[in-house]
């Protein structure tokens, strides 16, 4: 059986290149046939074919997809450098 | 001098499913902010399709508004017609070069480009062994030199530098250590303490922290939106007092 450090890496490095996520910051820990991804990502879409590419890289593990979508909020206290 | 504030975000990564959006959080920002700088990775995989979303987000801004690309705006290999497009929109691109603007009564120089990596003094890389680790050095080096040189030449009441890789470790702070050579190199800030500024923006370290120095004491900004987690910073720069 490969080892989970391996396979977690190939589904980073999917992550990462594949068109439809070129997400780089994605945290992939595989616990047994247990997928699980961390992260955070600037809409609910990407979180869903980030999900999407790590099952295809991965399709025997079940995946955990705890990824996180991150709202922004208006421009807050400005900061005065002097 | 009066004072100036800067408004100043990277990391938007646009795309098509949030057309629009980020347009509405910059209504208004002649209230806050003198001008509007960008660091950088504005798209997500550098196509022309999301370089053209990303300069109709930025058309026609009521402030002065000057961009950097980052390494996912060279993603397609289209970066020159991602810049292209954003010019046309009235954005000022910077490619390893300067400009300086008057904003009210201040002359303000702006230096900068995408910036690259390669790490942080006593754990980097260096220009020796195989090409392809010299390239990777020269590639940096290069830059860094293009940019004391635009700060050098350059005649302004203030200056800042926008990179959108980080030229110190400090504004990495929450970023796995093991990838801080691809995260930026102290190249650039070597550079930039050499020629003087009165601050740098960066981004790409989407984990990292806000605030920083250079060795030299310029006060470095990571502007990251995720870092920042508010649609843009406000720097006041020059005279203190209310802005
Ligand atoms: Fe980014
Ligand atoms: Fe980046």
């Amino acid at each position: 059986m490969e080892a989970p450090q391996y396979v977690a890496a190939r589904v980073q490095a999917a992550l990462a290149e594949d068109g439809r996520t070129h997400e780089l910051g994605i945290r992939v820990d595989i616990r047994g046939d247990q997928l699980f991804l961390r992260g955070q990502v600037s809409g609910a879409e990407q979180r869903e074919r980030l999900g999407l590419v790590a099952h295809e890289a991965a399709p025997d593990l079940r995946v955990h997809n705890e990824i996180m979508v991150v709202e922004f909020t208006e421009p807050g206290e400005d900061e005065h450098l002097d | 001098m009066t004072e100036l504030r800067i408004a100043a975000v990277g990391d938007i990564h646009l795309g098509e499913d949030v057309r629009g959006q980020y347009r509405k959080h910059l209504e208004g920002i002649e209230e806050r902010a003198d001008v509007f700088m960008l660091t950088g990775d504005l798209t997500r995989h550098g196509t022309l399709e999301e370089g053209r979303l990303v300069a109709e987000e930025l058309r026609g801004l009521p402030v002065p508004t000057i961009a950097v690309l980052g390494n996912h705006d060279y993603h397609s290999d289209l970066q020159y017609e991602i810049a292209a497009a954003l010019r046309d929109a009235g954005v000022i691109v910077l490619h390893d070069d300067g400009v300086v603007i008057q904003c009210g009564e201040v002359k303000l120089g702006v230096v900068g480009g995408k910036g690259f990596g390669g790490g942080y003094a006593g754990k980097c890389a260096s220009e020796f062994g195989e090409r392809e680790i010299k390239n990777f050095v020269a590639h940096t080096r290069y830059i860094a030199e293009s940019w004391k040189v635009a700060l050098k030449e350059m005649t302004a009441d203030l200056k800042v530098v926008l990179s959108h890789y980080s030229p110190i470790k400090e504004t990495l702070e929450g970023e796995p250590h093991e990838i801080y050579p691809f995260l930026g190199s102290y190249l650039l800030a070597e550079a930039v303490d050499t020629a003087g500024a009165d601050l740098i923006l960066h981004g790409h370290a989407h984990k990292g922290s806000e605030k920083g120095m250079t060795p030299g004491g310029i006060r470095v900004r990571n502007v990251a939106l995720p870092v920042l987690g508010r649609a843009y910073a406000v720097y006041c720069l020059g005279e203190n007092g209310a802005c």
